[in-house]
C-alpha cells in the first residue's frame, strides 16, 4: 500500500461497533501503540535481537482495518493513518442522545447504524442519562433539540387529562 | 489275843526247846503272814464301827436338824408375832401422829385460802364497782359524742346535699348550653366539611392528572428499557429525519 491509495478520513467507514467519539479516540490510541511496537521490533531487527513481534489487536481496530482494507506497513503509512484517524476523530459528526435508562452496546449499535443509514455515514453518538426522562430520548444536533421523551408527551397532554378526569367525575 | 501269850507245851517240851520250836515256827515269813492278818482284821473291825459309827451320826444328824429345825420355826414365828404386833403399834402411832399433824396444817391452810380469797373477792368486787362507775361514765361522754358528731354529720350532709342540688342545677344548664353549641357546631362542622370537600374534589381533580403522570413516570421508568424503547425511538427519528439531516448539513 503506497502513499496515494492510503483512504482520507473523509473515506473511512466505520464499523458497528465504534459507537462513540471515545471509540475513535480507542482506535487512535490503540494504532498509535501498534505503530510503537512495530517501529521498535524494527529497530531492534536492524541492530540483531530480531523477536517476532505479537501484534495484539482490539476487535474494533481488527473489524475498522479491514473495512478499510488497511495494513499497518511501514512506518510512513503507518503515521499517515495516524493522521487520518486524528482528523477523522475531529470531524466526525456527533449527535448526543440522552436516555432513561442505560444504553446496552446492541441498541446503541442499532441506532448508530440508523444515523449512519440515513443521516451520515460517520455518525457517531455521544451517551448520556437521565431518569427523569422515563422514556424515549433526548436527541440534540449541533443546533437543535429534539424531546422525544415520554415526559413530554404527558406533559403536552396534560389538559387532555384533565379533562377526561372532568368527564369521568360528572359521569359519576 | 492268844497267838501272843507265852504258853507251856502241851507234850512236855522245855521253855528252850519251846523257844527253839517257836522260833523254829515263828520266823520272819509266819510273823510278816500273821501281821498282815492282823492288819486285815484290824482293818475289817475299824470299818465296821466306822459304818455304825457313820449310821448313828446320820441318825443323829437327822434328828438333830429336826429338832432344831423345829426350834428355829417356833423361835421365827414367836419372833414374827412380837415384830408384828410391835411395828403395828409404832405404825399406828406414827400415822396418828401425822395424820393430827397433817390436818392442823391443813386446817390452817384452809383457813389461810379462805382469807385469803375473801380478800380477793372484796378487791374484785371493789374493782368491779369501779370499773362499772368507769364504763357507765365512757357510755356517758361517748353518747354525748355520738350525738354531737351526728348533728354535725347531718349539718354537713344538709349542706353538700344543698351544694349538689345547685351543681346540679348548673350542670343542667351547662348540659342544655353545650347541647346548644354542639349543635351549632355539628352545623358549622358540616358546612365546614362540605366545603373543604368540595375545595379538596377541585384540587384533587387539579392534581389527579400530575398523579396520574407520576404514576405513569414512576411505573415505565423501572421497567422499560432500551430495547424495548428502540422500535419507538427510531420511528420517532424516522419522523424527524429531514428536520435531523438539514441539522447536520448545516
Amino acid at each position: 500500500m503506497n502513499e496515494s491509495q492510503i483512504k482520507t478520513h473523509a473515506d473511512f467507514v466505520l464499523s458497528p461497533n465504534v459507537v462513540s467519539k471515545s471509540d475513535i479516540s480507542r482506535l487512535v490510541s490503540e494504532f498509535e501503540r501498534v505503530d510503537n511496537d512495530l517501529t521498535t521490533a524494527s529497530v531492534r531487527s536492524k541492530v540483531g535481537t530480531n523477536e517476532p513481534t505479537q501484534l495484539a489487536l482490539s476487535p474494533q481496530l481488527t473489524d475498522f482495518l479491514n473495512q478499510n482494507a488497511l495494513k499497518p506497513g511501514n512506518a510512513k503509512e503507518r503515521g499517515e493513518i495516524i493522521k487520518q484517524l486524528r482528523l477523522l476523530k475531529e470531524n466526525v459528526p456527533v449527535i448526543h442522545m440522552t436516555f432513561a435508562v442505560t444504553a446496552d452496546g446492541e441498541s446503541l449499535g442499532q441506532l448508530v447504524q440508523w444515523l449512519r443509514t440515513s443521516v451520515h455515514p460517520q455518525s457517531v453518538i455521544s451517551v448520556g442519562i437521565q431518569p427523569a426522562l422515563v422514556a424515549g430520548v433526548y436527541l440534540r444536533t449541533p443546533n437543535h433539540v429534539h424531546d422525544f421523551s415520554l415526559r413530554t408527551v404527558l406533559k403536552s397532554q396534560h389538559e387532555v387529562l384533565v379533562k377526561e378526569l372532568e368527564i369521568l367525575r360528572g359521569s359519576r | 489275843m492268844g497267838l501272843f501269850h507265852k504258853q507251856k507245851s502241851q507234850n512236855g517240851l522245855s521253855d528252850e526247846e519251846a523257844a527253839e520250836l517257836e522260833g523254829h515256827f515263828l520266823d520272819e515269813n509266819f510273823r510278816e503272814e500273821l501281821r498282815n492278818h492282823g492288819r486285815l482284821y484290824f482293818e475289817k473291825v475299824i470299818n465296821e464301827n466306822a459304818r455304825l459309827f457313820k449310821e448313828d451320826l446320820d441318825a443323829t444328824i437327822v434328828q438333830v436338824n429336826t429338832e432344831l429345825k423345829d426350834h428355829v420355826v417356833g423361835r421365827l414365828d414367836a419372833s414374827i408375832v412380837r415384830i408384828n404386833d410391835e411395828l403395828k403399834e409404832h405404825i399406828t402411832k406414827q400415822l396418828d401422829d401425822q395424820f393430827s399433824q397433817y390436818g392442823k396444817v391443813l386446817k390452817d391452810a384452809q383457813d389461810t385460802a379462805l382469807q385469803s380469797l375473801s380478800s380477793s373477792a372484796q378487791a374484785v368486787q371493789e374493782q368491779h364497782q369501779q370499773l362499772s362507775a368507769t364504763l357507765q361514765k365512757s357510755i356517758a361522754n361517748q353518747n354525748v359524742m355520738a350525738t354531737s358528731l351526728f348533728e354535725k354529720n347531718m349539718a354537713g350532709m344538709t349542706a353538700t346535699k344543698e351544694a349538689q342540688d345547685a351543681a346540679l342545677q348548673t350542670l343542667n344548664g351547662s348540659v342544655q348550653a353545650v347541647q346548644e353549641q354542639s349543635q351549632k357546631l355539628i352545623t358549622t362542622l358540616q358546612e365546614n366539611i362540605a366545603k373543604q370537600e368540595e375545595a379538596l374534589m377541585r384540587a384533587f381533580e387539579g392534581n389527579m392528572a400530575r398523579v396520574i403522570e407520576h404514576y405513569l413516570l414512576g411505573a415505565l421508568g423501572d421497567q422499560y428499557d432500551l430495547k424495548a424503547q428502540l422500535p419507538s425511538i427510531i420511528q420517532q427519528m424516522e419522523d424527524n429525519k429531514q428536520a435531523i439531516l438539514d441539522d447536520m448539513k448545516l
